[in-house]
């Protein structure tokens, strides 16, 4: 058998090259320098960290959640209540007192949201994650249900169907960069441990997992725990980017976007997370810059109103035709050349192969 | 894997040189940003307005322009989307925007207003009806330009009790939106301060509801049919409501908002009657004010329609006051608009008067015309003020 270095040697360069891509992001934000350009570098990291969320559940288990927004929302409304102005929040009278009075920093509700939406991921893992296949799957959509109706209803908490006004708006791209960073690199770091290698391990064969002592069930809970946590971050950080909130936002056009951009990047593979957000994000934006009409030659080009939708969906299915496992393939993203080629040692074996 | 990246890296840059180049702020002109829905079930809502206030603004310039510069109109799709209405917002900023006007509700419209209020610029709704969209929801530069809905709801028990001798009231109100809500709370605001009026009845219901069977029921048992109904709705579940209760016999005057405004719907309902809206200027040609009649043949002839609501009016109404207010203040400096809009006193328009005060931004007063409909016609009757202002107070805590 060949020599093997240990597991972290092999991989870290594809959290090296991820976040170099985001460090390309928001230094082309920096470069431009513009308001609108600068909320869609937002809006890109902001979406990182929403896919990167689902993929460390998803990606690592194999089982589709359509219930991760419910997590994001549940943030989003935890940033709001702790950071809005006091006068505005005065209404929420189901509020604590305590949480009326303060105004908080948004660093530290955002902080809050992620910590509040990991602990009610963690109640609902417990109760669910003893499921597998499309039970799961659906019963994690009922949790979406769940969570939507009660945020659009319970009026003297959330306003119900009102706008949540008055959190501050954050229009520096720098803590949403950080955020992203460090999402990319805690999913990273996740995936490479025992805990993570376990779980893919009974992705990719069950039987043979539980054989060798895996408790799935544990692992899983352990994964949909710490992916809320950070789906509960995003919908924070969507919070603050837009300065409203409000329960709809959170529902299934947001859970669909955010399902598609990992399927597209490839599911299986961090990696394929992070591309999925950027290179859609990229079409998605050349798409409507055509639609606003491109000067050539003093004649103007443009599409019809509403065809950057249309063109999204045909860019999608055509790189799903050509790449049915994603634009990864499913694999991540490696360096194998200086500095990296004394790590990975001989007869190499692609580290976080699927 | 190699070539991923080199995609990425490649897309990166291509998404860097794709950026617009960067429009200068102009001294010779002055720019109006529209930040609406031109996509997505909003743009039903903002498009008409947006076409008034485009049609004010070509006025305008005709006539020499503000402060005899030509106003520009810049615009950006918000797509129906909150995160794109933050976008669309620092986009026509980002063109110069010194007038940012946003999507009619409050909900989708304030994500642009924010925006401006962030960069120190005025904003204005196209025609939400919510306390909320202006100072006491985005910020002290913000302003819409319709009538709060608590005022239809007001103005039509005050004008039914005075005009119609109505005292019993029912009240039924569709749970589905803040407007609906809006136009009952102003209702309940006026009706105790009418001598000798009383609520016999109330009820919900909620727009999607396929039968209200059970309301009607509740309505039928009492003793005696009540004088008027008042009903806060609104389109599409406000068509299926109004057809049940005159199906079930029920004839009492029916008392509404402005969100059934327009004759478009009344083929579904043949010969409604005894049937009561309020609304800022005539859309059926009958406007007492002949310039309103001259306006709806002008806004035919730009977009090749009839005005299809009420809700056409709020747009050429914004523009109105902003450009008195820019032409007194004798610059688009934010702060000096937002003083004079302040001054604003009765200030008449086309559809009524507008009064802003540095507490609210919105009409908590307004002058309403009232359409009867009779035989499934619609004709403007009468028009009623109400005879005192709905308090901030009791607005901003609903």
């Amino acid at each position: 058998m060949a020599e093997r270095t240990s597991i972290f040697a092999r991989t870290v360069s594809t959290p090296i090259i991820l976040i170099s891509i985001l460090v390309l992001v928001v230094v082309s934000a920096w470069f431009v320098g513009r308001g609108p350009f600068n909320q869609t570098v937002i809006e890109i990291f902001i979406r990182v960290v929403l896919v990167v969320g689902l993929y460390v559940f998803i990606g690592n288990s194999g089982v589709i959640s359509f219930g991760h927004i419910g997590f994001a929302c549940i943030g989003a409304y935890m940033t709001a209540w702790l950071t809005a102005l006091p006068a505005i929040k005065k209404k929420y009278i189901g509020l604590p007192d305590i949480v009326l009075s303060s105004k908080l920093h948004f660093g530290l509700g955002m902080l809050a949201a992620l910590v509040f939406a990991g602990v009610c991921a963690f109640v609902v893992a417990k109760v669910l994650m003893r499921l597998s296949g499309i039970a799961a799957s659906i019963a994690t959509f009922a949790v979406l249900a769940f969570i939507i109706q009660v945020y659009s209803n319970w009026t003297s908490v959330t306003g119900a169907q009102m706008s949540f006004v008055g959190i501050p708006i954050v229009r520096s791209v720098w803590p949403y960069f950080i955020c992203a960073v460090l999402t990319v690199l805690v999913a990273y770091v996740h995936s490479i441990s025992g805990s993570g290698l376990a779980l893919r391990s009974a992705r990719d064969e069950a039987i043979a997992a539980a054989a060798s002592g895996i408790d799935i069930t544990r692992e899983r809970v352990i994964a949909f725990t710490l992916s809320g946590a950070i789906m509960g971050l995003g919908g924070a950080m969507f919070a603050h980017s837009v300065g409203v909130v409000t329960p709809d936002t959170f529902y299934l056009t947001l859970t669909f976007t955010t399902l598609s951009m990992l399927v597209v990047g490839g599911m299986n593979s961090l990696s394929g997370a992070v591309l999925g957000v950027v290179v859609l994000s990229i079409i998605i934006q050349f798409l409507r810059w055509l639609e606003k009409g491109v000067d050539i030659g003093g004649s103007v080009l443009s599409i019809p109103l509403g065809l950057q939708e249309i063109g999204l969906g045909i860019a999608m299915i055509v790189i799903l035709i050509f790449r049915p496992t994603g634009l990864t393939r499913n694999q991540e993203l490696v360096w194998r050349g200086w500095p990296f080629n004394g790590l990975s040692g001989r007869n190499h074996v692609a580290g976080l192969k699927k | 894997m190699k070539t991923f990246t080199k995609l990425a890296l490649s897309s990166a840059l291509g998404a860097l040189m794709l950026t617009a180049p960067v429009a200068i702020a102009d001294d010779e002109k002055i720019v109006v940003g529209f930040a609406t829905a031109a996509t997505g079930f909003m743009q039903a809502y903002d498009k008409p307005a947006e076409d008034a206030a485009r049609i004010r603004i070509d006025e305008i310039n005709k006539a020499g322009g503000l402060l005899g510069k030509q106003i520009e109109i810049v615009a950006a799709d918000t797509k129906t989307d909150r995160a794109e209405g933050a976008k669309a917002g620092l986009e026509v900023l980002d063109k110069g925007a010194d007038l940012v006007v946003v999507s009619c509700d409050y909900d989708f419209g304030s994500p642009a207003a924010l925006a401006a209020e962030g960069a120190g610029k005025v904003s204005f709704f196209l025609c939400a009806e919510s306390i909320k969209a202006g100072i006491q929801g985005v910020g002290p530069k913000s302003f819409s330009a319709s009538v709060l809905a608590a005022v239809q709801g007001a103005t039509m028990v005050e004008w039914a009790y005075n005009k119609k001798g109505a005292r019993n009231f029912y009240r039924l109100l569709d749970t589905w939106t803040e407007y609906n809500k809006g136009i009952c709370d102003g209702f309940d605001w006026m009706m105790p301060r009418l001598k000798d009026a009383k609520l016999v009845g109330e009820d919900t219901f909620k727009n999607e509801d396929a039968s209200i069977a059970a309301q009607i029921t509740r309505i039928k048992s009492l003793p005696q049919e009540p004088d008027a109904i008042m009903i806060c709705t609104m389109m599409p579940g406000a068509v299926s409501a109004i057809k049940q209760i005159r199906d079930a016999g029920i004839k009492a005057p029916i008392l509404n908002g402005s969100g059934v405004s327009g004759s478009y719907w009344l083929s579904a309902i043949p010969d409604l009657s005894n049937f009561f809206v309020p609304e800022q200027g005539s859309v059926h040609g009958d406007d007492p004010n002949p310039d309103v009649n001259k306006f709806n043949a002008n806004y035919k002839a730009v977009t090749g329609g009839d005005p299809s609501s009420q809700y056409v009016y709020p747009g050429y109404v914004l523009i109105d006051v902003w450009a008195k207010a820019v032409e007194r203040a004798k610059t688009t400096d934010a702060d000096a608009v937002v003083a004079e809009l302040e001054k604003m006193k009765d200030e008449p328009t086309l559809f009524g008067p507008r009064t802003f005060t540095s507490e609210i931004h919105h009409q908590n007063r307004g002058r309403y015309l009232i359409t009867e409909v009779s035989g499934g016609k619609p004709k403007v009757i009468d028009e009623w003020t109400i005879s005192d202002s709905i308090p901030v107070d009791y607005l901003a805590n609903k």
